[in-house]
């Protein structure tokens, strides 16, 4: 009983240790991905669910702080815009953020080569 | 305040808007995100919608407004990240309240708020603990709540930022020595005994149950305690002080060790004359340490209370006798202890730099 006692507190705790170092690399990843999708416009649902139908799945309260935060930045602008008789807010990236994004992408391929290279030699 | 209970679903969203509003901080950015989170969720209605064909029950929108999460855990999502003293400032303060309370507040109370307790109280050692111990409580409840506002008002001015600029290499401490120390639980679990035996010792005097137990009825405490009781509470409060600085100066690593060979030789200077003081005899009768209590002297079974008084300093002779040769051995140990330590640091000082550092 107290070896199964500590095999689950072992395993919730590498859990714990996964969910953090995910939730880390992510991180980082999220905002080039918001960016490079807002190249088109678009508002917060069909952006969620762009990223969704691409693999990144992320919810509303993480998107619409960054989304907000971005645009502190200056890297988005946005404007309320009704469609389908429903006010909407939309997102695009501003020049600065366009500037910004191919400088991170630039980076974000680096370290992908970088990534790939020591993977190949492990 | 109004409540409403419609039966349009919808009005479950409206419903659940609100609940996350009451945790957001009342401002324009956070209306504004909400307005958001609305659109985005009756955006997620319509979807589901069109994909079932029908409009949604309850039940379905519930579904969805459950997958978005909890109001507040939403709110908190959303809302600005809000704490009192940010990481930078926190080993600081953690460092600064421990320093506080218990080396600044804790030695105060013990040796200046604590006597003149004493001397407001008449000498009421049960009550003098009491009040101080109460006091220490509120003084030590304020100290900490003026630390956390000082601090959390250094962490919205941000006056710590340029420490970053005013660091110096030059001034970080010296290295420490990699000596085997004693572990701090065992420090800490020590200070917690020898704190505890103070305050069993302040108590005896008045309380004297604690040290005879249910023999109070006839016994009472000797001469001896007269002579011996403050050296003895002197060397308790020296011991906790001992203890105080090898915590907060782990960094001593000679201090544990010549410290507690003076304190070894204190104690069994006074064990011995405790020993030679016993041997005394008073007119025949030998009652150093516990004597028959005034009450009972007139008794009948007095010859039977002589008889376990004198069974009881008898022992309690043969206890010290014990402990003197147990402190003997204990000073030999740490004579050798600190000798060893002694030649481990010459050797040490003498070897080249580059060797000192690995």
């Amino acid at each position: 009983m107290y070896v199964t006692y500590c095999m689950s507190n072992g395993s919730q705790a590498t859990t714990e240790v996964f969910e953090n170092l995910k939730l880390e690399l992510r991180r980082g990843c999220l905002t080039l991905a918001v960016l490079t999708q807002l190249r088109t416009e678009r508002y917060g649902y069909t952006l969620r669910k762009a990223l969704a139908d691409d693999g990144l799945e992320i919810d509303e309260g993480t998107l619409y702080p960054l989304l907000r935060r971005l645009e502190n930045q200056g890297l988005l602008v946005s404007q309320w815009r009704e469609e389908d008789k429903r006010n909407k807010r939309f997102y695009r990236l501003s020049p600065v953020g366009e500037q910004i994004l191919e400088q991170l992408l630039g980076e974000w391929q680096r370290i992908n080569t970088s990534l790939s290279k020591i993977l190949q030699e492990a | 305040m109004s409540t409403s209970s419609s039966r349009n679903p919808l009005e479950l969203v409206d419903r659940y808007l609100q609940a996350v509003r009451f945790w957001l901080p009342k401002n324009r950015r956070q209306e504004d995100l909400l307005a958001e989170l609305g659109e985005d969720l009756r955006s997620q209605i319509e979807e589901k919608e069109s994909e079932l064909g029908h409009a949604l029950s309850t039940d379905e929108i519930s579904e969805i407004l459950k997958r978005c999460g909890a109001p507040m855990l939403v709110a908190s999502r959303l809302g600005p990240r809000r704490h009192l003293i940010g990481p930078t400032l926190f080993p600081v303060y953690e460092f600064v309240l421990k320093m506080v309370l218990l080396w600044i507040l804790v030695p105060v109370f013990i040796f200046i708020v604590g006597p003149a307790t004493l001397a407001s109280t008449n000498g009421d050692w049960g009550k003098t603990v009491l009040v101080t111990l109460g006091n220490l409580w509120s003084g030590a409840f304020v100290a900490a709540g003026i630390i956390t506002l000082v601090f959390a008002i250094l962490e919205r001015t941000r006056a710590i930022a340029d420490i970053n600029c005013k660091w110096d290499p030059s001034s970080l401490p010296p290295l420490q020595k990699p000596e085997r120390k004693t572990s701090f639980v065992q420090t800490i679990c020590e200070l917690a005994f020898n704190v505890f035996g103070l305050v069993w010792l302040l108590l005896v005097p008045n309380h004297p149950f604690l040290i005879l137990g249910p023999a109070t009825a006839f016994l009472k405490l000797g001469p001896i305690w007269h002579t011996f009781y403050v050296p003895i509470v002197l060397l308790t409060v020296a011991v906790i002080v001992r203890l105080a600085v090898a915590l907060a100066r782990s960094q001593w690593t000679a201090f544990p060790l010549w410290s507690q060979l003076l304190q070894t030789a204190v104690s069994l200077l006074l064990v011995h004359y405790m020993i030679q003081a016993a041997g005394h005899t008073v007119q025949g009768d030998w009652h150093p340490f516990v004597t028959i209590a005034d009450g009972v002297r007139s008794s009948e079974q007095y010859v039977r209370y002589t008889t376990i008084a004198a069974v009881v300093n008898v022992s309690l002779l043969i206890g010290l006798v014990g402990t003197w040769l147990g402190v003997c051995i204990g000073g030999a140990v740490q004579t050798w202890e600190l000798l060893k330590h002694i030649r481990k640091n010459r050797s040490v000082s003498q070897q080249p730099a580059s060797v000192q550092l690995r």
